[in-house]
C-alpha cells in the first residue's frame, strides 16, 4: 500500500471503485493481479484457461454481502482470516467481499449490531453469503450460545437459512469441533447438522486454512457456484487428497526412516513422524501444498505430527495424538491394541498348552469302539 | 484297537479347491501379520531416503491382501458347489437340534466333561460353527484393509465403492480394528493348530493329513 | 434510571453482555455476563496429559498460545520435568512474539474506533496529517501522497454507501475528540497494522509451523528441532528469517505504535480519571531467563499490588488462589475453591432464550469469580506493569516515566481507562524490544554446541508416578493465566484453567465483591445511553477475551 498513487476528484464513485484500480493505487499491477488469479486457480486445481474467468469475477464490483457468525468457537479462524494474503485482509475488508457483520471487527455494538445483520438478512435475502465459526449447542433449548439475548440455534436458523450460501469455517462450525469432543457437555453440533435444510460447504481444520476461504469465494464469484465436495461436505481442491500422500517426508516413510525420539537425529534429519503419532495417513487436507501463513510452513514441516484436525471428529478420534492408534475403550491408556493381542495370543496358547497337558494324561476315548460318536 | 483300523477306510472329504484355498489362507495371513505388524510398529531399517523398506513391505502386504481376498471369497463360491463336507451348512450346525446336540458334544469334550471324542468325516460341529466366525472376521479384514487400501487413490472406483464404510467409521477406527482382529486371528489360528493336533495326534483321527491329501481315514461305509 | 444492555460487545474475542444502570449521565452500577459455554475442562478429563496443550491452545485462537504454554508448564510442574534452555528460549520467543502481535492488533482494529472517528478522517488535509505524522516519528510511510491515497480509498469506500463492518457505527459521537488529520493518521495506521500482523507472526509460523494454533509445543520441551546443519530443524537461516521479522516488529512498536498511542492519549487525558477499577493488581511474572523454574529468573517479575499501593509487591501464595460460582451458572456451593478441587458442571439458571434481560440477583454470566485470598484482582498489562515498576525493574521504571512524562500526568493516571491502554503499549515496547536478546541467547547456546530441544526423561507415561499434581502459570498479553492439573494413573483427573479474562470479567462474588470489569464500569460518565460508546471505551481497555473467560 505504500506506493499508492492518487486519483483526481470527481470521478464517478462507481467507477473509482474496482478491483484493478483499487490494486493500483496500493501499487499492485495489472501483472501482480493476474498472478494471483493464476495462483488462486491452482489453488482450486482449476486449469489455467480459466484465469481470465476468475480476472473477470473479481473485477466486477458485485462485492458479495457477507455475515460472519461466530458461536462456539475460539476466534482461531477470524485470526486466520486477518492472516489472509492473496488478497489481505485489508483488500478483503474494503474490496473484496463486504463484510455486513462480524463481531470480532465491525465498529457497531449492541443493538446497532444486531440491526446490521437484521438489515443484510431482510435486504438481501437469498443473496448473501453466511460464514460460521464455531459449533452450535442444541442441548438445553441453545442455551449455552446466545448472542444479544438470541439462542444460537435461533440465529444460525435464520441466517443460514436466508443466505444463498453458507460457508463453514474450522472444525467446530463444520463438525461440532472441539466443544463436540467426548462427553460434548453442551450437545454442540455443526452446521450441516443444526440447519439440515442450508447449502453447506464444510472448511474443516483448525483453524481453516485462509487460503482454502478465499479461494472458495474465489470460486464461487466466479461460477457462481460452489466447488464440488467430498462425501464429508468438504471441497475437493482443498480435501481431496491425504496429508500422507503429499507430504515431503514421504520418501522417509517409505524408505524406512523414523523418527523415535524427539530432538533426535532422526528428527533433527526430517525424518517421517509416524511413529511419533502422525495422523497424515488418515487425513484429508492440503496442507503440505498450501502450508500456512503465506506458505512459511505447516505441522510436519517444523517437526511436529499431524493431528488429523480437518477430520470430524478428530478430537476422540485421533487422539492421544502421540500413539499412531487410538486407545483400546475400556482398557487404560497405556494399552494399545498390541499389548492387548499380545495377551490374548499368550493366553490362548497357554491355555491349549495347559489342555494338551492335561489331555495327555486322560485315557483314551472308547467311543471310537462301538463305532459310535464317530461319522455323523 | 486292530480290528478297528481294519474297518477304516479313506474317504475324499476335502476337495481340491477346499485345500488349496486353506493353505493359501495360511500361507497369507502369516504374510499379512509378518508384514502388518511391521506396518503397524515399523523400526527404522532404511539407511537412506532411497531405500524402500516400508514401501516394499506395504506393497507385500496389498498383494498378500489381494490374493487373501481371492481365496476366500473362492471358498465361499465353493461352499455352494462343493460336496456335502464343504458346503455352507456345515459353518450353521447351530441352525439344527442335532447340530446343536453335537456341538455339545464336542464342547463338553474339550472341556473334560465327557470322554466322548466325536469323529465326524466332515468339520466337527463346534468347529463348523468357530470357522463361520472366523470367515466373518476375514471379511471384516478385507473390508477394512481394502477400505484403508482405497484412500491411496481418494475418488478413485475402489474409494467410491468403499466410502461409505466413512461415513459410518471413523478412519482411525477401521485401523484399530484391522489391527486388532489380526491378533483374533493369531489366537484362533494358536487353537485351530492345536486341535487339529489334539484330533489327529492323541485321538488319531487324521485330520491333519486331510487337508494335505484330501482323504479322510472313515469306519464303516457311508 | 435507565437500565441498559449492550449485548453483544463487538471487537472483542467472543460473547459478552454488560448491563449498566445509569443516572443522570453517570453509569452507577454494572454487571458483566458472558453467554458462551463448551466445557473444555471436562472434555480433558480422562484424557493423555501430553495431549493437553492441544485442547486447552483452543480455549482461544486471538491469544493462540498461551493456553499450550500454560498447559505444558502444569503438567511439566506436576511431573518434575525440566525443559532445555534452547527450548525455554524459543518458548520465550513465542511468547513474546504472540504478546506484542496481540496488542498492536488490539490497539488499531479492536480498541481505536472507540477513540478514532474514521469517517472524521475524510476532512483531514492529507499534508497536515504528513506533518503531524513526522512530528511523532520518522516512520517512512508517512508522506502526503500515502495519507492521501488512504483518504481516497476511504472515500470511494464511504460513497459507494456499503461500509460493511463500518457501518451502523458511533461516527459523529460528541465523545470523539480527535482531529480530522490525527483520525486519518490513525485509520492509516489501522490498515497497516493489518499488514504488519501478517507478516510479523510468520515467526510463530517458522518456529512452530502455522499461527493461529502454532503445532510445536511439547511437555519436556519444543517439537521443532535444532541443528544448523539440516533443512529440517532450525539453522541459521531460519533464525536470520526471525531476526529480520523481530527488527521489523521492534520497528513499527517504536515509530508507530507508541506515537499513535501517545498521540491519541493526549487528547483524551481525562480518561485517565475514570474506569479505576478493584485497584488489585495480580501477575504471574514471565520470561524465565534460564530453565531452572524459578520466579526469581522471569525477566517480569511477579506479584500482587493492593489497594493501588506502589510501595509494597506482596508475594503470591497460590493456595490462596479460589474461584467462586455464586452467581455463576455452575453446580456447587457459594464459597470460593482452589483449582485442584474445582469442578465445572454447567447448571444454567437464567432466562430462556429469547429474552431481554438477565435477572443480576442471582447467578448471571458463565464466567466464574476468581479470587485472590477473597478479593478480586485486575489481571494484565497494567498488572505487569503496576508490578515491574513498583519492583525496580529497570526497563517499565524507564518506559513508564517517559509516557507519563510526555502525556504530563502523575503516575495515578496510571489507575485508569487510559492507563490500562498506555501500559498496554508499554508492554509491547519492552517486550518487543527485549525479543532480540532471546534469539541471541538462544543463538549462543547452539553456538556452544547445545541442540537439545526436548527432554524425554519422563515422555514414556509408564515413568510417571501413580498420582501427581501441578500448575502452570503465564501472563499471556491479557495477564495472568494459571492452569492446574491432577494426573491418576497416566490420565488427567482434574484440570482447571482460571484465566486472565475469568479474573476481568467476573461476575460478583459470594461477599457481592463486583469484579474488575463492573467496578471500572461505575463513575464512567454516558453522553448518550442509547449510543453507549463510553462502555465500550472502558471495556475494551481490558481487551476482553471470553472464550477465554469460560473456555
Ligand atoms: C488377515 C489378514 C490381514 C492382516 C492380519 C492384516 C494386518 C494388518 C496390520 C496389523 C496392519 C497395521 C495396522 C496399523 O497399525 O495401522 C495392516 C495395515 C493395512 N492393511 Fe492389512 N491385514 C490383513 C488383510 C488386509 C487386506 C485383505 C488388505 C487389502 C488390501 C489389507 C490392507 C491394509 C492396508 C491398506 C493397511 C494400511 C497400510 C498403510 O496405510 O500403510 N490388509 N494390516
Ligand atoms: C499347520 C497348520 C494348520 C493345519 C495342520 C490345519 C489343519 C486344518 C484342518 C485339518 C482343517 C479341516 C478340519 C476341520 O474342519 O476341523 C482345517 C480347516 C480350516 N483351517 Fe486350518 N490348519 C492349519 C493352519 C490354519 C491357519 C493358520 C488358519 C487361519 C488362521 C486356518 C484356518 C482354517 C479354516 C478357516 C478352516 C476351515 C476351512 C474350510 O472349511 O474351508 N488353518 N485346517
Ligand atoms: N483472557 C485471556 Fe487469553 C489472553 N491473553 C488467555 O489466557 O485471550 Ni484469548
Ligand atoms: S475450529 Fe479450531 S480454530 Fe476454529 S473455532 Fe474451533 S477450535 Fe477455534
Ligand atoms: S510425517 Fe506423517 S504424513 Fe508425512 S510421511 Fe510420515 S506419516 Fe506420512
Ligand atoms: S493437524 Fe491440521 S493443520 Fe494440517 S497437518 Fe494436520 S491437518
Ligand atoms: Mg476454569
Amino acid at each position: 500500500m505504500e506506493k499508492g498513487g492518487s486519483k483526481g476528484k470527481g470521478e464517478n464513485p462507481e467507477q473509482c471503485f474496482d478491483v484493478p484500480r483499487a490494486l493500483a493505487e496500493r501499487g499492485i499491477t495489472r501483472r501482480d493481479f493476474m498472478k494471483f488469479c493464476t495462483a488462486m486457480s491452482a489453488a482450486l486445481a482449476l486449469p489455467m484457461t480459466l484465469v481470465p474467468r476468475i480476472a473477470a469475477a473479481l473485477e466486477s464490483d458485485a462485492r458479495p454481502s457477507i455475515i460472519w457468525l461466530e458461536f462456539q468457537s475460539c476466534t482461531g479462524d477470524t485470526e486466520a482470516l486477518l492472516r489472509a494474503a492473496n488478497p489481505t485482509v485489508g483488500e478483503i475488508i474494503l474490496d473484496v467481499l463486504s463484510i455486513d457483520y462480524a463481531e470480532t471487527i465491525m465498529a457497531a455494538a449492541g443493538h446497532q449490531a444486531e440491526e446490521a445483520r437484521a438489515k443484510t438478512v431482510k435486504e438481501s435475502r437469498g443473496k448473501y453469503i453466511a460464514i460460521v465459526e464455531g459449533a452450535v449447542p442444541m442441548k438445553d433449548g441453545g442455551i449455552y450460545c446466545c448472542i444479544g439475548g438470541r439462542s444460537a440455534l435461533d440465529i444460525v436458523r435464520e441466517v443460514c437459512g436466508g443466505a444463498l450460501a453458507t460457508i463453514t469455517v474450522g472444525t467446530c462450525a463444520s463438525y461440532g469441533g472441539i466443544p463436540a469432543a467426548a462427553p460434548n457437555p453442551t450437545g454442540a453440533v455443526g452446521v450441516k447438522e443444526a440447519v439440515p435444510g442450508a447449502t453447506v460447504i464444510n472448511l474443516p481444520g483448525c483453524p481453516v486454512n485462509t487460503d482454502n476461504l478465499v479461494a472458495t469465494v474465489v470460486h464461487f464469484l466466479t461460477f457462481g457456484k460452489l466447488p464440488a465436495v467430498d462425501g464429508k461436505g468438504r471441497p475437493l481442491f482443498a480435501y481431496g487428497k491425504r496429508i500422507h500422500d503429499n507430504c515431503e517426508r514421504r520418501p522417509h516413510f517409505d524408505a524406512g526412516q523414523y523418527v523415535e525420539s524427539w530432538g533426535s537425529e532422526a528428527h533433527r534429519s526430517g525424518h517421517c513422524l509416524y511413529k511419533m503419532g502422525c495422523k497424515g495417513p488418515e487425513t484429508f487436507h492440503n496442507c503440505p501444498v498450501q502450508r500456512y501463513n503465506e506458505k512459511t510452513s505447516w505441522p510436519v514441516g517444523s517437526g511436529h505430527g499431524c493431528a488429523g484436525c480437518s477430520e470430524p471428529q478428530f478430537w476422540d478420534t485421533m487422539t492421544p495424538f502421540y500413539r499412531r492408534l487410538p486407545n483400546v475403550p475400556g482398557f487404560g491408556i497405556e494399552t494399545t491394541a498390541d499389548k492387548i493381542g499380545t495377551g490374548l495370543a499368550v493366553a490362548t496358547a497357554a491355555a491349549f498348552a495347559a489342555h494338551g497337558v492335561v489331555s495327555g494324561f486322560r485315557h483314551k476315548d472308547d467311543e471310537s469302539k462301538d463305532g459310535k460318536g464317530g461319522n455323523q | 484297537m486292530k480290528q478297528n483300523q481294519e474297518c477304516l477306510h479313506e474317504t475324499y472329504v476335502w476337495e481340491v479347491p477346499v485345500r488349496v484355498t486353506h493353505w493359501v489362507n495360511v500361507l497369507s495371513i502369516a504374510t499379512l501379520s509378518v508384514t502388518g505388524i511391521f506396518i503397524g510398529s515399523p523400526v527404522t531399517l532404511g539407511l537412506t531416503a532411497s531405500a524402500y523398506v516400508m514401501g516394499w513391505i506395504r506393497f507385500i502386504h496389498f498383494v498378500a491382501g489381494y490374493l487373501f481376498a481371492i481365496s476366500v471369497v473362492s471358498r465361499i463360491y465353493w461352499s455352494f458347489v462343493s460336496n456335502r463336507y464343504a458346503g455352507w451348512r456345515e459353518f450353521v450346525p447351530f441352525l439344527s437340534a442335532e447340530g446343536r446336540r453335537n456341538m455339545w458334544r464336542m464342547f463338553a469334550y474339550y472341556t473334560f466333561m465327557s470322554r466322548k471324542v466325536p469323529h465326524p468325516i466332515g468339520h466337527n460341529a463346534l468347529a463348523g460353527a468357530t470357522y463361520l466366525l472366523v470367515f466373518l472376521l476375514y471379511l471384516v479384514m478385507i473390508l477394512t484393509g481394502f477400505t484403508l487400501y482405497s484412500e491411496h487413490a481418494p475418488h478413485g472406483p475402489l474409494h467410491a465403492l468403499l466410502g461409505w464404510m466413512f461415513a459410518h467409521f471413523s478412519n482411525q477406527g477401521i485401523r484399530q480394528t484391522h489391527h486388532l482382529i489380526m491378533w483374533f486371528l493369531i489366537g484362533f489360528a494358536i487353537h485351530h493348530i492345536y486341535s487339529a493336533w489334539l484330533m489327529d495326534v492323541k485321538e488319531r483321527g487324521g485330520v491333519i493329513s486331510s487337508i494335505f491329501g484330501g482323504y479322510k481315514p472313515v469306519q464303516g461305509r457311508e | 434510571m435507565t437500565k441498559i444492555v449492550v449485548d453483544p460487545i463487538t471487537r472483542i474475542e467472543g460473547h459478552l453482555r454488560i448491563q449498566a444502570e445509569v443516572n443522570g449521565g453517570t453509569i452507577t452500577d454494572a454487571w458483566s455476563s458472558s453467554t458462551m459455554f463448551r466445557g473444555i475442562e471436562s472434555i480433558l478429563k480422562g484424557r493423555d496429559p501430553r495431549d493437553a496443550w492441544y485442547f486447552t491452545q483452543r480455549i482461544c485462537g486471538v491469544c493462540t498460545t498461551v493456553h499450550s504454554i500454560a498447559s505444558i508448564r502444569a503438567v511439566e510442574n506436576a511431573l518434575n520435568i525440566t525443559v532445555p534452555l534452547n527450548a525455554e528460549l524459543i518458548r520465550n520467543i513465542i511468547i513474546g512474539t504472540q504478546l506484542v502481535q496481540d496488542h498492536v492488533i488490539h490497539f488499531y482494529h479492536l480498541h481505536a474506533l472507540d477513540w478514532v472517528d474514521v469517517v472524521s478522517g475524510l476532512k483531514a488535509d492529507p499534508v497536515k496529517t504528513a506533518s503531524l505524522a513526522a512530528s511523532l516519528s520518522d516512520w517512512p510511510l508517512n508522506s502526503p501522497t500515502y495519507f492521501k491515497s488512504v483518504q481516497d480509498k476511504v472515500a470511494a469506500f464511504v460513497k459507494k454507501g456499503r461500509l460493511g463492518p463500518f457501518s451502523n457505527a458511533y461516527w459523529g459521537h460528541p465523545a470523539y475528540k480527535l482531529p480530522p488529520e490525527a483520525n486519518l493518521m490513525a485509520t492509516a495506521h489501522y490498515l497497516e497494522a493489518l499488514d504488519w500482523q501478517r507478516e510479523i507472526i510468520k515467526i510463530h509460523a517458522i518456529l512452530g509451523s502455522k499461527n493461529p494454533h502454532p503445532q510445536t509445543f511439547l511437555v519436556g520441551g519444543m517439537a521443532i528441532p535444532i541443528d544448523p546443519n539440516s533443512q529440517n530443524a532450525l539453522n541459521a537461516d531460519k533464525i536470520a528469517e526471525i531476526g529480520e521479522l523481530l527488527g521489523k516488529m521492534k520497528r513499527f512498536v517504536e515509530k508507530v505504535y507508541i506515537p499513535d498511542l501517545l498521540a491519541v492519549a493526549s487528547f483524551y487525558k481525562d480518561w485517565a480519571g475514570i474506569g479505576a477499577g478493584v485497584g488489585n493488581y495480580l501477575s504471574y511474572g514471565e520470561y524465565p531467563l534460564d530453565n531452572s523454574g524459578k520466579p526469581e529468573k522471569l525477566w517480569f517479575p511477579q506479584g500482587i499490588i493492593l489497594n493501588r499501593d506502589l510501595t509494597k509487591v506482596h508475594p503470591i501464595d497460590q493456595k490462596k488462589i479460589t474461584e467462586s460460582v455464586a452467581h455463576s451458572w455452575y453446580e456447587g456451593g457459594a464459597a470460593g475453591v482452589h483449582p485442584y478441587d474445582g469442578q465445572t458442571d454447567p447448571k444454567y439458571t437464567g432466562p430462556k432464550p429469547p429474552y431481554d434481560m438477565i435477572d443480576t440477583n442471582g447467578k448471571y454470566s458463565w464466567v466464574k469469580s476468581p479470587r485472590y485470598d477473597g478479593k478480586p484482582m485486575e489481571v494484565g498489562p497494567l498488572a505487569v506493569i503496576l508490578v515491574a515498576y513498583a519492583s525496580g525493574h529497570a526497563g517499565a521504571k524507564g518506559a513508564v516515566d517517559m509516557v507519563l512524562k510526555k502525556l504530563g500526568v502523575g503516575p495515578e493516571a496510571l489507575f485508569s481507562t487510559l492507563g490500562r491502554t498506555a501500559a498496554r503499549g508499554i508492554e509491547a515496547l519492552l517486550v518487543a524490544e527485549e525479543l532480540p536478546k532471546w534469539l541471541d541467547m538462544l543463538v549462543a547456546n547452539i553456538k556452544g554446541g547445545d541442540l537439545t530441544s526436548h527432554n524425554g526423561e519422563k515422555w514414556d507415561p509408564a515413568s510417571w508416578p501413580h498420582e501427581a499434581a501441578g500448575f502452570g502459570w503465564h501472563n499471556a498479553p491479557r495477564g495472568a493465566l494459571g492452569h492446574w492439573v491432577r494426573i491418576r494413573d497416566q490420565k488427567i483427573e482434574n484440570y482447571q484453567a482460571v484465566v486472565p479474562t475469568t479474573w476481568n470479567a467476573s461476575p460478583r462474588d459470594e461477599k457481592g465483591q463486583r469484579g474488575p470489569y463492573e467496578a471500572a464500569l461505575v463513575g464512567t460518565p454516558l453522553a448518550d445511553p442509547d449510543k453507549p460508546l463510553e462502555i465500550l471505551r472502558t471495556i475494551h481497555s481490558f481487551d476482553p477475551c471470553l472464550a477465554c473467560a469460560v473456555h
